[in-house]
């Protein structure tokens, strides 16, 4: 449910990964993380391209056993790729998309740049790139779009290399012709703000003396407006027609930008990075050419859906941060993955949507308290829970919740009264020590008071009496120390150091973090704040973060249950418990379906 | 780690942590095996997905970790035996010790009696965990075995077999995996 990130970095290795979601493939690319490789991006997707090609035929055939038994003989072809992709990389002559586009524009002819021999191929792996994060559907369209030239080139990367340049050469010259008269595909115009940012500054290039007055109409075009700061090198037109080395790509998104410039629309551009973002709505036309054919989904498809949804969690109380990440991983997951007959992209992207979710919720790892207290009590230790949070979110109350329920599981409970700061605190948990041993007298339980209460008045140090109380425990035998702690704002700095120092020095067992189900995007600083204060000060290698979260209040929401998604989602630790009342019953474990299925009605 | 269902071929390569796939076997009726990824965050998920198609279930066990991990597998086999789907369809559970090459593995008989002795306190901890939001308790109505008995696994509705193998053999890489005991039981279910 991550899945929005593509990059992961680990002591000296960063790892970026793509998904193929038609193949069920992952390609990983690990490289070292002093070297900043540009190419990385572009290798993996060659890579990915090329590997699918190739095998594509055994994938679909033979399912999984192709996958087992295939001996995929890729050595050779990666290391050719690689071999590219290195070389293109090295070389960066000083030579300007946007001196292409301008020299284009301005004579709408072919042109080519001066460009060394290594830059082509990166320039051209880029927009394949581009066209690549599409997958099928982009080059279904653009197959079409270059049925003239006859040759796979947006498909093999390898491939290109084989074409000599004349040829090359050739087939732009038609394919511009003929792409000219089409309705341009915007998405790749996103490459030139990528090249534009790799070049320095350039001298602007003379030959715009000739270009009509649409060429120098920078205001109208979305994309001229941003290329065109850039100044651009001298060049010469003529020379520059003579390059052998233009590659079809290059020529190919340019012919859709000049396309643009001649239609003169506004269509929305998509300018980001391709690298890290899949699509680009401008390509919209395309794209629903393209679904005829295949029923692989696309982003433009997805998109409105996900628009849609996003909103609905955000209506329900899920952080907007989180809401967008969550449709960002949904979208990714579900790129390219091929579609059944009969189901609509709707519920294809609610499905996955809901998996997610449930996904979020379920606890990764055991969510068990009472098997921990066995243990700890074979150890003779007493289990230590410590419960933090912001004021008034009901830690006190939850506190006395969660030593009812382990008395009635025949535990005797310490509660430490670290809350040396709220006017009646002390005194709210020796009345509750008062009432819990009223329901369960000590005569019941083999004559021990199953609770407890271990205070020292206040405006004392919490974390020492949170040490002493451990102490106390220990020796006297009991099960379980609840240390309520403060309630304490986020950004206040003394605070959160104070709370992390007890935290660091007493070591406790279990680190609840109680918040409010009513909370909406707070719940994502708060968690976010607190999580930093206690890897910060805390002197140890591993520091102890938040275990589990209580989440409180519950009974105040109807179905706007967005709260639980974002704190689990920022820890990505399981709630343990839900208080739902004022009364020593309401505390519930959570159903992730029934959450999820409240989150999901309309 | 742990894997329900399994895979079948002499390879020693294994993919973890994503794929499911599908595996047919032969024997004298055709079965389908299906993999599943035993990473903790995606087990529940495809759990879920196939429990109610599974004839037979093989829950694979690491024998040489299960000491230390004894409480999480015991943890995922109690998820995978109080599910009401499971409970309802009652497959045939066979417990596939794995990793017997390796020396340190323990053997089927101390996997079952651990794994029976974590499951008899796993069923009193989870019944007395507070009940779930919506009022269904979380391992409520489905007690595993017989109450004031020890857990035992013939308790089970299932029928419940233990079996050694190992994938790698023991003539290390390249030799033939050690499919014996489960070739035979899934002879007998299929």
């Amino acid at each position: 449910e991550r899945g929005g990130n593509n990059s992961f970095t680990h002591e000296a290795l960063t790892l970026k990964y793509k998904l193929d979601n038609q193949f069920e493939l992952v390609f990983v690319v690990g490289f070292q993380k002093i070297l900043t490789l540009t190419y990385v991006d572009k290798l993996i997707d060659d890579v990915h391209k090329e590997f699918r090609d190739k095998y594509r035929n055994e994938f679909q055939q033979k399912g999984t056993l192709g996958l087992l038994n295939g001996t995929f003989d890729f050595k050779d072809d990666f290391m050719r790729l690689l071999r590219d992709a290195e070389e293109s990389s090295k070389v960066r002559a000083p030579t300007v998309m946007k001196t292409f586009e301008q020299s284009l524009k301005s004579q709408k002819t072919v042109k080519c740049m001066i460009e060394t021999r290594g830059e082509k191929p990166k320039e051209k792996v880029k927009n394949k790139k581009n066209k690549g994060s599409k997958k099928e559907g982009t080059e279904a369209v653009a197959a079409p779009g270059k049925a003239s030239a006859g040759d796979k080139q947006p498909s093999a990367a390898g491939d290109r290399e084989e074409l000599t340049k004349d040829e090359i050469l050739q087939k732009n010259r038609e394919e511009f012709f003929k792409r000219h008269m089409k309705a341009g595909e915007k998405s790749s115009k996103s490459p030139k703000p990528d090249a534009q940012k790799e070049k320095g500054k350039k001298p602007r290039v003379w030959d715009l003396g000739n270009s009509n007055a649409k060429v120098l109409d920078y205001s109208n075009s979305a994309t001229n407006g941003s290329a065109e700061t850039c100044p651009v090198e001298e060049f010469d037109p003529d020379i520059a027609l003579g390059d052998r080395n233009r590659e079809p790509g290059r020529l190919y998104d340019l012919e859709y930008e000049s396309d643009d410039e001649a239609e003169e629309e506004k269509v929305i551009q998509n300018p980001s990075k391709p690298s890290a973002k899949k699509g680009g709505l401008g390509g919209m036309f395309g794209m629903l050419k393209g679904l005829v054919g295949s029923k692989s989904l696309t982003r433009e498809d997805m998109d409105p859906v996900l628009e849609k949804m996003k909103d609905h969690l955000i209506a329900k109380n899920v952080a907007a941060e989180i809401a967008v990440q969550l449709c960002e991983s949904v979208a990714k997951k579900l790129e390219g993955k091929v579609m059944g007959t009969f189901t609509t992209v709707t519920s294809t992207v609610k499905q996955a949507l809901q998996e997610a979710l449930v996904q979020i919720l379920q606890p990764q790892r055991r969510v068990d308290v009472l098997r921990d207290v066995m243990d700890a009590q074979r150890h003779r230790r007493p289990y230590v829970v410590t419960f933090c949070g912001v004021n008034g979110v009901g830690k006190s109350t939850n506190l006395a919740k969660i030593s009812f329920w382990l008395i009635e599981n025949g535990f005797s409970v310490l509660i430490a009264a670290c809350d040396t700061f709220r006017a009646g605190a002390v005194e709210q948990l020796r009345t509750h020590t008062r009432r819990l041993n009223a329901l369960h007298p000590p005569e019941s339980h083999g004559g021990r008071t199953m609770v407890q209460l271990y205070e020292k008045g206040y405006g004392k140090d919490a974390a020492g009496i949170a040490m002493e109380a451990i102490s106390y425990a220990r020796n006297q035998g009991f099960d379980v120390v609840l240390v309520d702690t403060a309630g304490r704002m986020q950004d206040n700095a003394p605070l959160m150091t104070a709370l992390a120092k007890l935290i660091a020095v007493n070591a406790p067992d279990l680190v609840l973090f109680v918040g409010e189900a009513l909370v909406g995007n707070e719940a994502v600083d708060q968690l976010v704040k607190f999580n930093k204060a206690l890897a910060d000060h805390s002197m140890a290698q591993t520091p102890r973060l938040i275990d589990g979260i209580v989440l409180t209040k519950f009974d105040t929401i109807d179905d706007k249950v967005g709260a639980a998604i974002s704190m689990t989602y920022i820890t990505s630790k399981p709630i343990v418990f839900v208080g739902t009342g004022q009364t020593y019953c309401d505390l519930r474990s959570l159903n992730a379906k029934a959450v999820v299925a409240a989150l999901m009605k309309a | 780690q742990l894997l329900t269902g399994k895979y079948r071929d002499t390879q020693t390569s294994i993919t973890d942590s994503s794929a499911v796939y599908r595996v047919s076997s032969d024997k004298s009726a055709n079965v389908t095996l299906i993999d599943l990824p035993g990473h903790e965050s995606l087990r529940l998920q495809f759990l879920e997905r196939f429990k109610a198609a599974a004839r037979a279930i093989v829950f694979v066990v690491d024998s040489v970790a299960f000491q230390r991990e004894v409480k999480d597998v015991a943890e995922f086999l109690y998820q995978v035996l109080v599910d009401s789907t499971v409970l309802k369809n009652a497959p045939a559970l066979l417990i596939a010790c794995n990793k017997q090459d390796v020396t340190m593995a323990k053997s089927a008989k101390l996997i079952q009696q651990q794994l029976e002795k974590e499951l008899n306190t796993l069923r009193v901890t989870r019944s007395a965990a507070p009940t779930s939001l919506d009022g269904s308790a979380t391992g409520g109505p489905a007690q595993l075995g017989k109450k004031g008995k020890d857990f035992d696994f013939s308790q089970l509705p299932m029928k419940v077999e233990f079996v050694e193998c190992s994938a790698r053999g023991s003539k290390g890489e390249e030799g033939d995996a050690d499919f014996e005991g489960l070739e035979k039981w899934l002879a007998k279910i299929a």
